[in-house]
């Protein structure tokens, strides 16, 4: 028995949208950014027992394990109104559990005939590297699963020592860069992106940078100079790293942030037309 | 003779049949009035009742329903009945095989099955170039549309990747044709990952073609064998005299009493009758019609009766599997339970005892006994669900389904189908697809079939209509037979919520008249 444990926010077993192939893709809680736009953001951060979501349930579907610390939540009498996820002060969620290496592995084994491999993503998964370290080596020594890829979907903000302990046992990671500026990225995200723009071309250097994403947010990261940075990064990376531009889409963001703006075809088009000056193709959702 | 008249008449006047449909459905009028094979009062009584049904193949059988000619023997020997030569290229092979086509008998009119195409044509290659195959193809595929216009019309490609089976797929794309019905051969050792992809690309494009298991498939015949019609896995060279379809749902409606009665009682009960029926329709197109001692088919030995054998399908397992479990109070429904999908493998089972207990005459290729298919529906069954599918809406999700149903495709070896759905996104990522149907072959599945949500073209049961084609239908009649078979089908089901005119499937279209 591994006695590391990773918060595990939720998994899917089949995605078609987490890279190459069918993927089952594991969701870690807790992320070191504050996207505005983030559509989970019940996955941000961790639960503290303040209990406010149990207060709120209109069903009384929680109760707090004060030996254990955690919420128990009754499945049998909880209708899915989200209404705890809404009033979280800490945007987090009572959903959230804490898994083994060994219950993922047990996961991967149902779904195995049927997937190309597995992603994780967040959540910022970084920020439990040590358990990936294992949950990664398990795999890789499993003789039914060894033939799985692994990708990892990060938002890149930890130190490149990070990036060491899994680089040999990944096959590629998918990194967002939300924007150049770190005074842009600041608004967007609440936090600067020194180690973000590090942890690009430290990945691409080690050959492991598979896709690079950039959600356009109208206002805040299309501006001429703002893409134009961007282009210039892109250009000093390997041409084989595939570039992804996400149009900023506001189904399930929070409250506070709803006066966001999604991009308009002629704001995407301006966008695809800079990247193409600069002879950068990239793939538009 | 009064009735007969005004049923002679309607099909005259009706402004919506072209000529060829109106003989077709002249030609099913002057049949019935031939007495049934004949059978025992009750099997007439579940004739006329549904609970058999025996999909319009009319009363009196005077040609085999599905015929699957040797047409590799036909292109090495030639056809003295047609006066025609061993082709010695390209081109000679295509205008042999076009005219090959329009004299292969059916329950429709056209040809079930066309070939294995690839395989048929690459003998004949030499050194062609890519580009003029492609052209080649192109127009023998429009030439197959135009004058087979039957969406049951079936042509195979694979297993082996090959410039002919790439062509096909390109010509697909590219015409978007409804016909013909199409199925890649798959197997796990001789098909590339590449030709794969390449039929998972023509899926997204026009719905088609069906992925089969052909390790799988291949074990359960003694020679080569060929996917026509609807899922139909039926061997080469020969084919099926008949098949009769055991309405589940409707049988298990009106039986009283518990599940073990079921057992006991009703289904067996049922599978005999439908078993003397089909009994009764293969000695009558045997022995009475001598269809085999008079067809050119025959005489040349392009197919021969020992490569026969019938079919006995199912439908309604669904229905069956819910109402037994509501009879006995519980709240279990097939697909999402695991009691309910076991209670639905032990009717399948069972069934499949029945059929391989009862020797039939002129069977030979199933060594005496008929070949079991689940049926995957026709227009009328409003009610029943076809085969042994999950109900259209209530798929649960694709491991789930695949699990649920899996189980029951060993068992059928005269073919099975699930339809999957993808959402638009799948287009992206064409290898995750790929990945899926490698999965579900290796749980055990005979074949596998795939949607794109509001693509173009809709799978109605095993073949396709297209969206456009439907509409005009409603408002001014098709050439192809099997659109106005969509359009009930449409009108009876949720198949458009599931799922894509001209094109005919004529076996119910003149039970109508």
């Amino acid at each position: 028995m591994n006695a590391l444990q990773a918060n595990i926010s939720g998994i899917i077993k089949s995605s078609v949208i987490d890279g190459p192939g069918n993927r089952m893709v594991i969701f870690f809680q807790a992320c070191n950014l504050n996207c505005m736009y983030c559509h989970n953001s019940h996955t941000i951060g961790l639960c503290n027992l303040c209990g406010v979501c149990v207060q709120a349930c209109p069903t009384q579907s929680l109760k707090i394990d004060t030996a254990n610390k955690r919420i128990i939540h009754d499945t049998e009498t909880c209708v899915h109104c989200d209404t705890c996820i809404k009033v979280c002060p800490e945007n987090s969620s009572p959903f959230y559990k804490k898994m083994s290496v060994e219950n993922l592995i047990s996961e991967i084994l149902e779904v195995k005939d049927f997937i190309s491999g597995i992603t994780v993503s967040g959540g910022e998964v970084m920020l439990q590297a040590d358990f990936l370290v294992e949950f990664f080596t398990a795999i890789r020594k499993y003789p039914e699963l060894k033939h799985l890829s692994i990708l990892v979907d990060s938002n890149g903000n930890v130190g490149l020592d990070k990036w060491d302990k899994i680089l040999d046992l990944t096959d590629g990671f998918m990194i967002d860069i939300k924007a150049y500026s770190p005074q842009i990225h600041k608004q967007i995200t609440g936090f600067s992106n020194e180690k973000i723009l590090d942890s690009i071309q430290y990945l691409d250097k080690k050959g492991k940078l598979d896709e690079l994403r950039l959600v356009l947010v109208p206002d805040y990261n299309n501006g001429e100079d703002e893409i134009n940075k961007i282009s210039t990064l892109i250009n000093k990376l390997s041409p084989e790293v595939r570039k992804v531009l996400i149009k900023m889409r506001k189904h399930g963001i929070r409250k506070k942030y709803t006066s966001l703006k999604e991009p308009n075809p002629e704001e995407i088009r301006k966008v695809q037309n800079r990247f193409k000056e600069a002879v950068i193709s990239v793939f538009t959702i | 003779m009064e009735d007969i008249k005004n049923r002679v008449r309607e099909v005259l006047t009706d402004g919506c049949l072209d000529y060829k449909q109106k003989k077709h459905n002249l030609a099913y009028i002057a049949e019935s009035t031939q007495a049934y094979p004949k059978v025992s009062d009750e099997a007439m009584e579940a004739l006329a009742d549904k609970k058999i049904c025996d999909l319009f193949e009319g009363s009196a059988p005077y040609r085999p329903r599905y015929i699957l000619p040797d047409y590799k023997l036909a292109l090495k020997k030639g056809i003295k009945y047609l006066e025609l030569d061993p082709p010695t290229d390209f081109d000679e092979a295509i205008n042999f095989l076009s005219i090959l086509y329009s004299y292969v008998p059916s329950i429709t009119g056209y040809s079930v099955y066309l070939g294995n195409i690839d395989q048929l044509l690459l003998p004949f290659v030499a050194d062609l170039s890519e580009e003029s195959i492609y052209k080649k193809l192109k127009l023998f595929w429009r030439y197959i549309d135009r004058t087979l216009p039957d969406a049951f019309v079936h042509i195979n490609i694979g297993p082996e990747d090959n410039i002919i089976a790439r062509a096909v797929l390109k010509v697909e794309r590219e015409v978007k044709q409804v016909v013909p019905n199409l199925t890649l051969k798959y197997d796990t050792e001789k098909t590339s990952d590449a030709l794969l992809n390449d039929a998972i690309k023509t899926v997204f494009e026009v719905a088609k073609p069906h992925i089969a298991n052909h390790n799988m498939i291949t074990t359960d015949f003694k020679g080569e064998y060929g996917v026509v019609s609807c899922y139909n896995s039926l061997p080469e060279g020969g084919g099926s005299h008949t098949l009769i379809r055991l309405n589940l749902k409707k049988i298990t409606d009106q039986h009283s009493g518990n599940t073990d009665a079921f057992f006991a009682e009703t289904l067996p009960k049922y599978c005999e009758m439908t078993l003397d029926i089909i009994e009764a329709r293969i000695k009558y197109l045997v022995e009475t019609v001598k269809y085999f001692e008079t067809d050119f088919l025959a005489q040349e030995g392009i197919i021969k009766l020992e490569n026969f054998s019938a079919m006995f399908g199912f439908y309604g397992l669904a229905e069956c599997v819910n109402t037994l479990m509501k009879n006995e109070g519980h709240d279990f429904t097939y697909g999402h339970s695991e009691e309910a999908n076991q209670l639905g493998h032990r009717i399948v089972e069972e069934m499949k005892q029945h059929v391989d207990a009862r020797p039939l005459p002129y069977c030979e290729a199933n060594n005496g006994r008929a070949f079991i298919h689940s049926q995957s529906g026709i227009d009328i069954d409003v009610e029943e669900t076809a085969g042994a599918r999950i109900p259209i809406g209530e798929e649960p999700d694709i491991y789930s389904h695949i699990n649920a149903v899996a189980p029951h495709h060993h068992l059928i070896n005269g073919g099975i189908s699930d339809i999957f759905h993808f959402d638009d996104t799948v287009k992206r990522n064409p290898q995750a697809v790929l990945d899926i149907i490698k999965g579900a072959f290796k749980k055990g599945m005979r074949m596998f079939t795939f949607n794109i949500a509001n693509s173009e073209f809709i799978r109605v049961t095993g073949y396709l209509v297209r969206r456009s084609d439907l509409k005009e239908f409603r408002e001014e009649g098709s050439r192809y037979g099997s659109t106005s078979f969509a359009a009930n089908s449409m009108d009876n089901k949720n198949v458009d919520k599931r799922i894509a005119k001209r094109v005919n499937s004529n076996e119910r279209t003149a039970s109508q008249y």
